[in-house]
């Protein structure tokens, strides 16, 4: 009953559409971290909108400056639908707070279209560290100032400025070692060399569940339904502390009414799907809350102005 | 002085030249300590170092002799280096498959002779070869004509 | 060590002969072959790319063809190395000095048996080693932390030296310039963007292929056109295709040595792998008693470095199987192309999937041998392609580099860097300035920087940090005995040469 309500909609949709025939010719989705989880995501994406649009939705790599090049590169493309982008919390959250001059607006040279992945961050410990919880990690570092070391996988990203906003909340001082990705990171936090570390949860759940590391909470403000009896840090005395990473379709600002619903529905469609649900699963995303494009562009700016506060609290910036 | 060995004498300057360059466009950023080391710190050390290498070896070549350096040969260089800007800056404009017209023509003309008819046959192969292996076979998005036209 | 392995490795050739997994290593292993041979086109895009293909296939034959096209690259690379001097890869580098020289000389198919046989060996013995002493060597890799990697680049960087065959003193300053072109872009620790002079390209660096290319290809192309006549280029006459039996003397205990210095260095996530063929190589010309010949096609050359590439480039599947942890973006990719069959990869795979990690590791051996199958008779084809003509030749080559260069990052920058690397390259000629030891700094540059500034930040500014890591110290040992042997010969050269003119 359900698919042939949604069908009906679509049909609707489509002779609202009328003359508009897109998509005509291929479409262009711009991903701009290459052979991470946001490019593998880009790619079960395009596949499921390639099947439901009947024509080819391609994959484009466009690296470079945290995202920048590929965020304004499609926020100054042709609003025709044929060029999207894969935008992320970097792209649209805390580059606008780290950068000074970026050269596009998060907000309004783009239409949000839809929120694809959600992806908890968790806090790991090394396993010879005291701490068995929250306050214990929190009264060990009070004990130990400046001794204990987090590390993140760069300056200014989610796992770097998790730990600045832990440390002001808990008034504990400890010293951000940053990497140039968080698996060597969790190297150095499985040896020892660092005490703990906010990491995604996706890429550490092996290694807590082998005993590798020791986690303590989850980021977000609800309890994740992977570990669901890893408590979060709200509940651990860090009163409204949420963060969650997440990337998602968009288009540029202009980009018609019409498309934009289509796609968004389409790209629900997907999510809703087993087989998408449970690779997207797997990376460790839980299905999104957001589900209107609407919903999407409060959610980033709320987002945005979070991370505002974060980074001027925390003290990140690139000098 | 004389230069004795003209090959290191330029080497050692370029070296210089490069040392002074990293060091001097370092001083815009922080030094730091040797805790946190700044920005700066490692590019303005390895800068100096080159700088004095640099200027050991152009001291070296006033006192050992070296041979001279080759004649540089400008036709193939300025050929070639166009034909690659050109084929950058034209793919997205004209599409693909007259990008890489231009390039193999313009380069063509930095080789020993010029056979038109000869590079025109290499053309239409190379271009055939390039748009099933990379377009078709590996997906490259490149648009394969025009804008306008397609 | 127990009899298990056996068991083991008998239940991982179960899953890798069954003719479906057989089909896609081959597939994985043609493809990454294809690619290898093709500059600027890397096993990273192409994998991102055939991820929606591997939707529909089981997990362990996903994996067993994303791996081949991982190793099968490895061939390709050295492929065009050898026959047209265009390194599309960090590790085919190395073997431009000697390989193409070897072409040149009219022995391209030597060169290139000479790389496929000690890709395969080492492939063998490398594979055997992941099978027996993953867990184990998985240990190693937590031993080394940024002291550790720190006091190795020193030890890369003074053997960088020896990969030049003129001055010493140039050679230094070529890899402190490399080391410096390397620092272009963000800064890991701070986020400054550093020598990007606004251009946002450069804010993720310079891309290694575009420099290498340049310096390598472009400026190899423009010096062979300034040749009076093009037949010069390749000597027409090939001496022989298959190694000689001096050759085969020459050839098997630089590929034994290069197989096991690369199995080790493979080992280590953080940058261990790139220094494996540099390494094998810096290694043979010190060891080896024909090592005036190198840089002017000396087997030896092609033979160690192309073996620990190889062996490397297998043993680098320890880190990711054992402990989750990639060492290099192509591992990054196999751990989403891994998350999204729904395995998480981590220590629990082997015990938890048994099937599929034996299975993997037989199916490498399994792609080692067809890669070998594949080659050899290819030869003779790639011979061919020198007989061309040069003015056919080379357009041909820079329309592949300028497609690969331009698909990194779907940017005409790149080709225009590349282009302006061309001539600097060019000019380094001129000036008997090598491009090698630049190359090896400029990848050595960030690594040495950031693990120096990393564990100087851990250590709180204590340099004795250094000397008290027993690794790091004895790898700073080492370069310092290193550098002597290095020094040592150019002294007693300038003195006997002042007592000459005396």
């Amino acid at each position: 009953m359900k698919r042939i309500l949604v069908l009906l909609a679509l049909l609707a949709g489509a002779a609202g559409a009328g003359a508009q025939s897109w998509p005509s010719k291929p479409v262009r989705l711009i991903c701009p971290y290459p052979g991470g989880p946001v490019d593998i995501s880009s790619r079960v994406i395009a596949q499921k909108l390639q099947e439901a649009l009947g024509q080819p939705v391609v994959v484009e790599l466009k690296p470079g400056a945290g995202g920048v090049i590929a965020a304004d590169y499609v926020a100054k493309s042709a609003p025709d639908g044929y060029t999207l982008l894969m935008g992320a919390i970097a792209t649209h959250a805390i580059n606008p707070a780290l950068m000074p001059s970026l050269p596009y607006d998060p907000i309004r040279d783009f239409r949000h279209v839809a929120l694809v992945v959600q992806v908890p961050n968790v806090l790991i410990v090394n396993t010879d560290l005291p701490a068995k919880n929250v306050r214990e990690l929190v009264a060990y570092a009070k004990s130990r100032p400046g001794k204990l070391d987090f590390g993140s996988g760069s300056t200014g990203s989610t796992g770097h400025l998790a730990g600045e906003l832990f440390k002001q909340m808990t008034g504990t001082f400890m010293v951000h070692i940053p990497y140039k990705a968080s698996a060597p990171a969790v190297l150095d936090l499985i040896s020892g060399r660092l005490h703990l570390m906010f990491d995604n949860l996706a890429s550490s759940l092996p290694n807590i569940k082998a005993g590798k590391v020791r986690a303590l909470a989850v980021t977000t403000r609800m309890r994740t339904d992977f570990v669901p009896e890893l408590p979060t840090l709200d509940e651990s005395g860090l009163k409204g502390f949420d963060m969650t990473t997440w990337w998602g379709v968009m288009a540029p600002a202009k980009t018609g009414n019409d498309i934009v619903a289509r796609l968004s529905g389409e790209i629900l469609r997907a999510l809703d799907s087993a087989d998408t649900k449970e690779r997207l699963r797997t990376m460790g995303s839980e299905t999104p809350s957001v589900r209107s494009p609407e919903a999407f562009t409060a959610f980033i700016e709320s987002e945005k102005a979070l991370y505002a506060k974060l980074v001027k609290v925390s003290g990140a910036k690139p000098d | 002085m004389k230069i004795k060995s003209p090959k290191d004498f330029w080497a050692g300057l370029m070296f210089i030249a490069f040392g002074l360059f990293f060091l001097v466009v370092a001083r815009n950023y922080q030094m730091g300590s040797a805790v946190r080391m700044g920005p700066a710190y490692f590019p303005s050390v390895l800068g100096g170092i080159m700088a004095v290498l640099g200027a050991i070896i152009v001291f070296q070549s006033m006192i050992f002799a070296g041979p001279p350096i080759p004649k540089l040969s400008f036709k193939p260089l300025f050929f070639i280096s166009l034909a690659l800007v050109l084929f950058g800056y034209l793919l997205k404009p004209l599409g693909f498959i007259l990008a890489l017209a231009v390039l193999i023509f313009v380069c063509a003309f930095g080789g020993h002779e010029f056979r038109a008819k000869e590079v025109a046959m290499l053309t239409v192969v190379l271009i055939i070869f390039s748009v099933l292996v990379f377009v078709k076979g590996l997906t490259l998005p490149f648009p394969l004509w025009p804008e306008k036209f397609s | 060590m127990d009899m298990s392995i056996f068991s083991n490795l008998a239940l991982g050739f179960g899953v890798a002969l069954t003719p479906i997994n057989l089909l896609y290593c081959l597939i994985g292993v043609l493809l990454g072959t294809l690619i290898g041979v093709l500059p600027g086109i890397g096993p990273v895009a192409t994998i991102a790319m055939l991820l929606p293909v591997t939707f529909s296939l089981s997990p362990i034959t996903a994996l067993i063809m994303l791996a081949g096209i991982y190793y099968g690259a490895q061939y390709g690379g050295s492929t065009s190395a050898i026959l047209v001097n265009l390194p599309g890869e960090s590790s085919s580098v190395v073997t431009c000095l000697d390989g193409y020289q070897m072409a040149r000389q009219g022995r391209a198919g030597v060169a290139l048996a000479t790389a496929a046989i000690g890709s395969f060996f080492a492939g063998c013995v490398a594979t055997l080693i992941v099978a027996m002493f993953a867990p184990p060597l998985a240990e190693v890799a937590l031993k080394f932390g940024p002291s550790e990697y720190f006091s190795l680049m020193v030890l890369g960087l003074v053997a960088a030296v020896v990969l030049a065959h003129g001055s010493v003193l140039k050679a230094i300053a070529m890899v402190i310039l490399g080391l410096l072109l390397g620092l272009v872009g963000t800064d890991v620790n701070s986020g400054v963007l550093r020598f990007a002079f606004g251009i946002s390209e450069l804010a993720d660096g310079i891309g290694f292929v575009v420099v290498a290319m340049g310096l390598f290809g472009i400026a190899e192309i423009i010096t062979n056109l300034e040749l009076k006549d093009e037949r010069e280029v390749f000597t027409n006459k090939v001496t022989n295709m298959w190694p000689t039996r001096e050759d085969w003397k020459r050839m098997w205990k630089p590929i034994l040595r290069g197989t096991f210095l690369g199995s080790a260095l493979g080992i280590l996530p953080g940058g261990g792998a790139l220094l494996a063929s540099f390494g094998a190589y810096t290694l043979e010309k010190k060891v080896s008693k024909y090592g005036h010949e190198f840089g002017k096609g000396a087997i030896e050359g092609v033979a160690a470095p192309e073996a620990a590439n190889n062996a490397g480039a297998q043993t680098s599947f320890i880190p990711l199987l054992t402990l989750g942890i990639p060492s290099n973006a192509v591992m990054a990719l196999m751990i989403g192309a891994m998350m999204i069959q729904g395995i998480a990869p981590g220590p629990q795979v082997m015990t938890e999937k048994p099937q599929l990690f034996w299975g993997m590791i037989a199916s490498m051996w399994v792609g080692n041998l067809m890669l070998i199958v594949l080659n050899l008779p290819m030869i003779g084809l790639w011979i061919k392609l020198l007989t061309v003509p040069y003015r056919i030749l080379f357009p041909s080559i820079l329309v592949f580099m300028a497609i690969g260069v331009y698909s990194l990052s779907n940017n005409p920058f790149d080709v225009l860097l590349m282009m302006l690397f061309g001539l600097l390259g060019y000019i380094f000629t001129k000036l008997e300035c090598e491009g090698a030891p630049l190359l090896l700094g400029f990848i050595l540059g960030p690594l040495m920087e950031e693990n120096l500034r990393r564990a100087m930040l851990l250590s709180r500014g204590d340099p004795i940090v250094f000397f008290t890591k027993p690794i790091s110290a004895g790898f700073l040992i080492a370069s310092i005995i290193l550098l002597i042997i290095l020094l040592l010969p150019n002294i007693r050269k300038k003195r006997e040469e002042a007592f000459v003119e005396a």
